[in-house]
């Protein structure tokens, strides 16, 4: 039976093992544990105690705050933007992350405003030469993480969806491996219609230019690290420089795939979280903190002699320098902000012009991040509501005194367990879900905030 | 990293061909002797070393990596950059990715070494069943192109050993009968200018040692 190995993400099996088909250990006695993140094996499953545990009151009361943000999502962002970018900093509740980053790309505007164009993409046939070089993909995304693991499942399914559809949007542009993985973070937390759009929000507005023909928004990205290295960490960029380590060596795919490759999973939750709030300068930031915590002093430099054994350095970057709390911690504090990216974005533009000649692809400019992306394409509050896919109605009177959310316990319940005994009379289920869902989820209609926009931080969790 | 290994030299090869015909399993199933159905696709680069005692001498083979697909080509420059062997991989069942090997081996010629040693290798021999490349054809198209040839299967290791060996083999013949320009540390590149940096060829180097 397959035994699935650590670290490098390749299953070791000597010739005496058969090879299996699916990725997973079928075998109960190997049978892999699966993290809470999903996986069950390679480099990104977690492993004891490197990641933060926040203590549940504490993740109640951000899904507390959180909620009450997603309610008047425009007036948050309109006027108490710096609030939510700390709340991002502070990483989003799990049960919310899916729903935060399709609000803070648009893509929950670019939904509403766009109704059925995903049905409609989706139920095309899409290129055949997309499609195949698709499919050859679908099965070397996260193999390692049950909702990919299986061949033909779902998750390979919805990420076959997701891809085509895109090639349908952009047939100029088609399909670039690199989107696979960003599709397959999205799938992770939320269904197939709005990892497209946010996959599009992305692609268009984040990292424009990246996934199109001739790579050069990247290339250009590159050079723009690279100089953006020389201020944070002098040793490190005279050492890249020493031995002609271009950045397109090391860096592509950290950018291409927004770190979802490279760094273990609670880090890449953080780093998405701040990425989607603020925009690329995130991913400058995180390159250039792996790149000085691992070359940035003499020390370190002692251990590589050459271009090939820095590349080896870089590709295996210390897990501490990785860790959740530290990276964050560094991201925050190392100062590289929008106008020293653009400033520096011109300046290689200009290189660029000299040496290859005009683009060949011209971008739209980049947005930095969910304020600029709102201010450029604002959303109607009709499009902010949020539309639960399940609706259940209660004979219960929803509470309308402010009382604390979920979290408060009546009586010895919760309310949300008050609402469980009691059998819900109607569900409205939204039809565009797969008809066999055994476990009708509950859902308990958020009520119109009472609470001013104002309200105290006590979370000083980072 | 370089252990305690000495070695005397140092090439660089580098596989390039179509996306999903086996590149990455070639790597690994020469560099660590492992093959995963699960391999994730490649993007940016990757890499891995494996040393190879031959007759004499040891040689270090710096093998590399990249992503197959089309879009890609336009980052190569540094790819190729000092490599001294290529190994130009196709899927001996999907005709498609045979019939873009000219495509290649003139990227190759455009940005590569003029004296790079180069191999078609028609990979997934052991789908056998499913193939549409005859062998013929291909060792015809190698023949005429003055280019080694072989079929390998990465999953079950016919010739993996013999394809990488052949080609570092045959870099060797060529580096022993030219002059040697040192490229970077440790690298070794093939053609003019004239000139060794006061080492001669054959001394034992334990360079890129962590001391």
């Amino acid at each position: 039976m397959a035994r699935i190995g650590h670290g490098n993400g390749l299953a070791s099996r000597d010739s005496k093992e058969k090879l299996t088909d699916d990725g997973r250990g079928s075998d109960p006695e190997t049978e892999a544990q699966v993290d809470k993140y999903g996986f069950t094996g390679g480099a990104q499953q977690h492993h004891g105690q490197s990641a933060e545990e926040i203590p549940i009151e504490v993740l109640r009361q951000r899904e507390a705050k959180w909620l009450e943000m997603l309610n008047s999502w425009d007036k948050w962002m309109a006027k108490k933007h710096k609030t939510v970018k700390e709340r991002c900093q502070k990483g989003i509740p799990p049960s919310l992350r899916g729903r935060a980053w399709l609000y803070l790309t648009g893509g929950k505007g670019r939904r509403e405003q766009n109704q059925g164009r995903f049905q409609v993409l989706d139920n095309q046939p899409g290129d055949p030469k997309w499609v195949d070089i698709i499919e050859r993909d679908l099965h070397r995304q996260f193999p390692f993480h049950e909702m990919f693991a299986a061949r033909g499942g779902h998750g390979q399914q919805d990420l076959l969806r997701v891809l085509k559809a895109y090639t349908l949007h952009r047939p100029e542009e088609g399909y670039c491996q690199a989107q696979a993985p960003i599709a397959a973070v999205l799938l992770m937390h939320m269904p197939a219609e709005d990892a497209f759009w946010v996959l599009v929000q992305i692609c268009e507005k984040y990292l424009p230019g990246y996934y199109s023909t001739g790579l050069e928004a990247i290339q250009l990205d590159g050079e723009i690290l690279y100089a953006l290295l020389r201020r944070v960490s002098p040793v490190a960029h005279r050492h890249l420089k020493k031995h002609k380590l271009e950045p397109i060596l090391y860096m592509t795919e950290w950018f291409m795939c927004a770190f979802s490759r490279t760094l273990p999973w609670a880090s890449v939750l953080r780093v998405w979280d701040m990425f989607l709030c603020e925009g690329v300068k995130i991913l400058f930031r995180v390159g250039l903190v792996l790149l000085r915590s691992m070359l940035g002093s003499q020390e370190k430099l002692k251990a590589c002699q050459g271009l090939y054994e820095t590349m080896e350095l870089l590709r295996a970057i210390q897990p501490q320098y990785m860790q959740e709390t530290f990276l964050v911690h560094k991201i925050i504090e190392i100062v590289v902000s929008e106008k020293d990216i653009e400033k520096e974005h011109h300046a290689q533009l200009r290189r660029w012009k000299e040496t290859h000649g005009d683009l060949n692809c011209k971008s739209p400019p980049r947005m930095h991040g969910a304020k600029a992306i709102m201010a450029a394409e604002p959303p109607s509050r009709q499009d902010l509501r949020q539309r639960p896919t399940i609706i259940v109605d209660s004979p219960l009177a929803p509470e309308t005194d402010g009382k604390r959310p979920e979290g408060a316990k009546e009586n010895g319940k919760t309310k949300l367990e008050k609402q469980k005994t009691i059998l819900a009379p109607q569900e409205t289920v939204n039809p565009d879900l797969p008809p066999s869902d055994p476990s009708p989820l509950k859902h308990m209609t958020i009520q119109e905030s009472k609470e001013s926009l104002s309200s105290a931080e006590h979370d000083t969790y980072l | 990293m370089g252990s305690d290994e000495s070695y005397n030299f140092v090439f660089k090869v580098v596989l390039i061909g179509e996306s999903g015909v086996g590149k990455s399993n070639l790597l690994s199933r020469f560099t660590k002797n492992e093959f995963s159905h699960e391999s994730r696709t490649t993007i940016g680069v990757e890499f891995s070393t494996r040393s190879v005692q031959m007759d004499n001498y040891t040689i270090k083979a710096q093998i590399w990596d990249t992503a197959g697909l089309e879009r890609y080509r336009a980052i190569t420059s540094a790819y190729y950059r000092g490599a001294v062997g290529a190994l130009l991989v196709y899927d001996i069942s999907k005709h498609l990715t045979y019939e873009s090997v000219d495509r290649w081996l003139k990227e190759l010629f455009d940005h590569a070494d003029p004296h790079i040693v180069v191999m078609l290798v028609g990979n997934k021999r052991d789908l056998d069943t499913l193939r549409t490349v005859p062998t013929e054809e291909g060792k015809d198209f190698a023949e005429k192109r003055g280019i080694l040839f072989m079929e390998t299967s990465a999953l079950d290791s016919t010739n993996v050993e013999n394809a990488f060996n052949e080609v570092l083999k045959a870099i060797h013949k060529k580096v022993a009968s030219r002059e040697v320009t040192r490229g970077s540390i440790c690298a070794v590149t093939i053609g003019s200018p004239i000139g060794l940096k006061g080492e001669a060829q054959g001394e034992r180097r334990s360079c890129c040692k962590s001391s």
